[in-house]
């Protein structure tokens, strides 16, 4: 069984859709960040309290949001999980702050305001602001460090063009990734933080494997031009790209689907991921690499036959 | 047989049967019912099955972990030689910026005393003492505290009874407490969260004492503090509820404001009162000439003396806090409040007491405390903590009795006065008991805490995660059913597009994620929510090296080339493909994990474990079993 019995698409020669749909599709992001006024900041990175509570029967927001108004915390945010006997609640940072104390006193406030409901505290999460400082600190880190650690790994295995390259392709994928969460609204915490660094590590993947064929193309095909190098380069990997982001983007789905409220998020921003991995890699690597060779030194182009392997 | 084809295959099979023993434990437990756990755990035998089974994160078993922060300021303020008020607002100011910013604490002590052009010695250390040597033997102090306070926590955690506990210290200043399987957190937090200072104070005389709120009172009243208001409501008392004789009073509801004569909104300054009450509750007869007195209660008749109403007592706080009323104090003397509220009808209360600064005896000097039910007629019943002292304590609690008879003695647990009983006699053998405790959890805390020791300084709650065990079940569950799911779609999309060679990776698969799972088993890596996910996004990740391989083969195969020519040359071709792949996923995650939290580590670990053993799996494993197919026999077509 096989897909692409040896495609001929000529990638090089459509790129400028590829990059309208790209540009497309950031803006999209970014006018989904700006709607929403900004990142929906979890408690990793917000700091404050949250609790997630689950009733036993039917129970709604308002007499959830009457009962917490009588202890001063009215102002508290009221989500539902899914089913309609599950909240969260999440208050923000209490001054002489206890969580303890908070905590108790919200389920004090429950239980007298809402007498016949039975609850169960499933989890409460409290971050203070000094850990929230250090989380937000620390993701950007780990994100920053990934991305220059690949950066100089690529530079150093292939050319520096092809490293910036491969580079930009992630800046996009995990933009979109972030943006698409920011459409749903979903929260981002450390957890989706450690699905934009998956992304950046996976979808290089794709790339490597695209830039690997054309050095190889290079040396086999020495007389042929970049244009034809590339679009042959591409070709030749779609059938591989395709099907292992495809693997991937299964179990993600599945993830999604059956694995639970505590990776929803994570297993979104994965999604996205497989997705724009793959589709960064058959056309913005080379795409990309293409231009700005162009742009630079035609001549430089067949340098690259002479890179160590 | 080659040589190399047998080796490989021995180590593959000792391999196997090796994750098969590793992960023997895990299985076992998992097919357990309830019942046949609890005749194991009668025979001692269920506790190792568990710890050589996968060790299962907080938020998969259910507790609760934490962060703490100890009081660094707190802690050099007790070592200073002397303490005075710039020395207080210096702490207060640097506390707020560390509230907000992580920086060294000692750092910011020098800043801010250099800025003042003062030096650390007139606080620590000898006069003369340069800078820096004090700074050193601050830092020694804090380090030593660190340690006793790990070790205390570690005592009184053991103490409470939690499987499998991990108290930790990251950096100078912070502990990471991890608690599984607490269904209840609370006590647990009380328990970590006391600084568990013992003193035994003596309560000044009540002639003194009546002179001093007196003096207050005058103060208050004389500045001016109270003009005429508004608006006022009349809140009468409800003295219908109250069946003994108590002062018939006319309560009024007046606002804070009044009484401070300011137009600043209160600021209670104390924790456990509610935040936003303004207003106090008075008894108007007395209010105008009496301001002071009017918020407080004789309770004398119920057995304790100066009492505040529950919602006066922010006030009350706040008036003992100003600095001119402080003034009215003698040096020797603090207020505290009792640690227990009672009731008079309906209405609670608390006691506010006068003691002696200095305590004549500190929890050092205890060598035991157990909770026992009172016997004598005023406990009977009630839970009582018992303590029995050291030698040199016992002497001095002889002492003290002997001298101070019809005295009152305050015991005093983290400035909370738990109970002040009257001196009757002289007791020498070092040993009483402490009341006040509502109830038998509370009893069985103190004496934990007791006998564990007080912190060397108060610590904070700064991050904690509770995750309820029904949660952490459920995660299991859409874990596991995600994690098959997944799989088996993996599985078929591989045999149906490799056709037997799909079949191949699908059997490498499976080996992967055995091997991954005993490695978690066997050296102990936890397994969190974000590890699972971790495993399935294995799944989808290891089969991608085959498909590299795979793809190879059939264009190899295209060009002509023989079978075992087309499976060396596609093996050959794809490994830098596979390492290179497998290589940057695993540095993201590397980066992952220094910088995650905890499950997100977990994450981390699956994944990268996961990614090094696909590349032994997908490639070692399938080629090995290619080349027993083709030293057995010349294949000229590859089902693939």
């Amino acid at each position: 069984m096989q897909f692409f019995q040896l495609p001929h698409i000529d990638f090089i020669a459509i790129r400028k859709y590829f990059y309208g749909l790209s540009i497309s599709l950031m803006l999209l992001g970014i006018v989904s960040i700006i709607a929403h006024k900004g990142l929906n900041l979890g408690i990793d990175f917000k700091g404050g309290t949250a609790m997630a509570i689950r009733f036993e029967k039917e129970v709604t927001t308002h007499s959830i949001r009457l009962a917490l108004e009588k202890i001063g915390l009215g102002e508290s945010e009221i989500k539902t999980l899914g089913t309609s006997n599950e909240f969260l609640i999440y208050m923000k940072q209490q001054k002489g702050f206890s969580a303890s104390e908070v905590v108790k006193r919200v389920q004090t406030a429950l239980t007298e305001s809402i007498p016949d409901a039975k609850y169960e505290v499933r989890q409460v999460e409290t971050v203070g602001p000094k850990i929230g400082q250090e989380l937000r600190k620390n993701a950007m880190i780990a994100v920053v460090v990934s991305l220059l650690v690949i950066m100089f790994y690529l530079a150093w295995r292939f050319e520096f063009i092809f490293s910036a390259c491969g580079v930009l392709g992630l800046f996009h994928d995990t933009f979109l990734a972030l943006g698409v969460l920011s459409i749903f609204n979903f929260e981002i915490s450390m957890k989706e933080i450690a699905a934009f660094l998956t992304i950046v590590g996976y979808s290089i993947n794709d790339t490597i494997v695209v830039y690997d064929r054309i050095r190889e193309n290079m040396k086999i095909h020495r007389g042929d031009d970049l244009k034809s190098v590339i679009n042959r380069s591409v070709n030749e990997t779609l059938s591989r790209t395709i099907i292992t982001a495809l693997t991937v983007f299964l179990v993600v789905v599945i993830l999604f689907i059956f694995g639970g409220p505590v990776v929803k998020g994570f297993s979104l921003a994965m999604m996205v991921g497989a997705v724009t991995g793959c589709y960064s890699s058959i056309y913005l690597g080379g795409a990309l690499a293409y231009d700005w060779h162009m742009r630079h030194d035609v001549k430089r182009a067949f340098k690259m036959s002479k890179m160590k392997k | 047989m080659q040589r190399k084809l047998l080796v490989r295959t021995v180590i593959i099979v000792l391999l196997v049967g090796w994750a098969v023993y590793a992960l023997w434990p895990t299985y076992k437990l998992n097919r357990l019912t309830p019942d046949q756990k609890n005749l194991l755990s009668a025979r001692g035998q269920l506790v190792p099955l568990i710890d050589r089974s996968i060790r299962l994160g907080l938020d998969l078993q259910g507790g609760i972990y934490l962060t703490l922060e100890v009081d660094l300021p707190m802690l050099i303020t007790q070592i200073a030689r002397t303490t005075d008020t710039r020395l207080d607002t210096i702490l207060l100011q640097i506390r707020q910026e560390l509230n907000v910013r992580n920086e060294d604490f000692l750092n910011l002590l020098v800043e801010h005393f250099r800025r003042r052009g003062l030096a650390l010695n007139e606080y620590w250390g000898e006069r003369g003492d340069s800078d820096g040597k004090i700074i050193a033997s601050l830092e020694k102090e804090a380090k030593d505290a660190m340690d006793r306070s790990l070790e205390i926590l570690r005592n009184r955690v053991d103490q409470f009874g939690v499987s499998e506990p991990s108290i930790q210290h990251i950096g100078s200043m912070r502990i990471l407490i991890e608690l599984p399987g607490l269904s209840d957190p609370t006590q647990a937090k009380n328990l970590i969260g006391k600084t568990a200072l013992l003193e035994f104070c003596l309560v000044k005389d009540p002639a003194l004492y009546s002179d001093v709120l007196q003096k207050i009172d005058k103060a208050l009243a004389r500045k001016g503090a109270i003009p005429v208001a508004e608006t006022i409501e009349t809140v009468k008392a409800d003295t219908s509820k109250s069946k003994t004789a108590m002062k018939q009073s006319k309560d009024k509801t007046v606002s804070v404001n009044e009484i401070f004569g300011d137009r600043a909104t209160v600021q209670p300054s104390r924790k456990d009162t509610a935040a936003n009450d303004t207003s106090a509750l008075v008894d108007e007869n007395i209010f105008k000439e009496n301001p002071f007195f009017s918020l407080l209660r004789n309770a004398q008749q119920f057995g304790h003396e100066v009492s505040v109403p529950e919602k006066n007592i922010a006030v009350v706080q706040r008036i003992l806090e100003r600095p001119d009323i402080q003034k009215l104090l003698p040096p020797d003397a603090q207020f505290l409040w009792s640690s227990e509220t009672f009731k008079i009808g309906d209405e609670p209360y608390k006691e506010l007491f006068m003691v002696n600064k200095e305590p004549e005896l500190t929890g050092k000097y205890l060598t035991n405390a157990q909770v026992t039910i009172g016997s004598d007629a005023e406990n009977a019943g009630r839970p009582v903590v018992s303590f029995a002292l050291n030698r040199p304590g016992a002497r001095i609690f002889s002492r003290v009795t002997g001298a101070n008879i019809q005295k009152r003695l305050a015991i005093v647990l983290d400035k909370n006065v738990f109970s002040a009983p009257n001196i009757i006699a002289k007791i020498p053998n070092g040993s009483g008991i402490i009341t006040g405790m509502p109830d038998m959890d509370e009893a069985k805390l103190i004496s934990i805490v007791l006998r564990a020791g007080a912190l060397p300084a108060p610590v904070s709650v700064i991050e904690e995660r509770t995750v309820g065990p029904s949660l952490g079940r459920d995660s299991i569950q859409s874990g596991t059913l995600a994690a098959a799911l997944g799989a088996a779609l993996v599985v078929l999309f591989m045999i149906f597009y490799y056709r037997a060679a799909g079949f191949l990776a699908d059997f490498a698969l499976f080996l992967n994620i055995m091997i991954l799972l005993a490695v978690l088993a066997q050296f102990r890596f936890t397994l969190t929510m974000p590890g699972i996910a971790g495993i399935v996004l294995t799944i989808g990740m290891a089969v991608d090296a085959n498909v590299l391989i795979f793809e190879r083969i059939r264009e190899e195969l295209k060009t002509g080339k023989t079978v075992r020519a087309s499976i060396e040359a596609g093996y050959t071709k794809a490994f830098s493909a596979i390492f290179d792949s497998n290589f940057t996923t695993i540095i993201s995650s590397i980066a992952l994990y220094w910088l995650g939290t905890g499950p997100v580590k977990g994450f981390a670990v699956t994944l990268t474990i996961g990614l090094l053993i696909n590349m032994f799996t997908a490639i070692v494993v399938t080629r090995t079993i290619y080349d027993h197919i083709t030293s057995r026999k010349t294949l000229t077509n590859l089902s693939i």
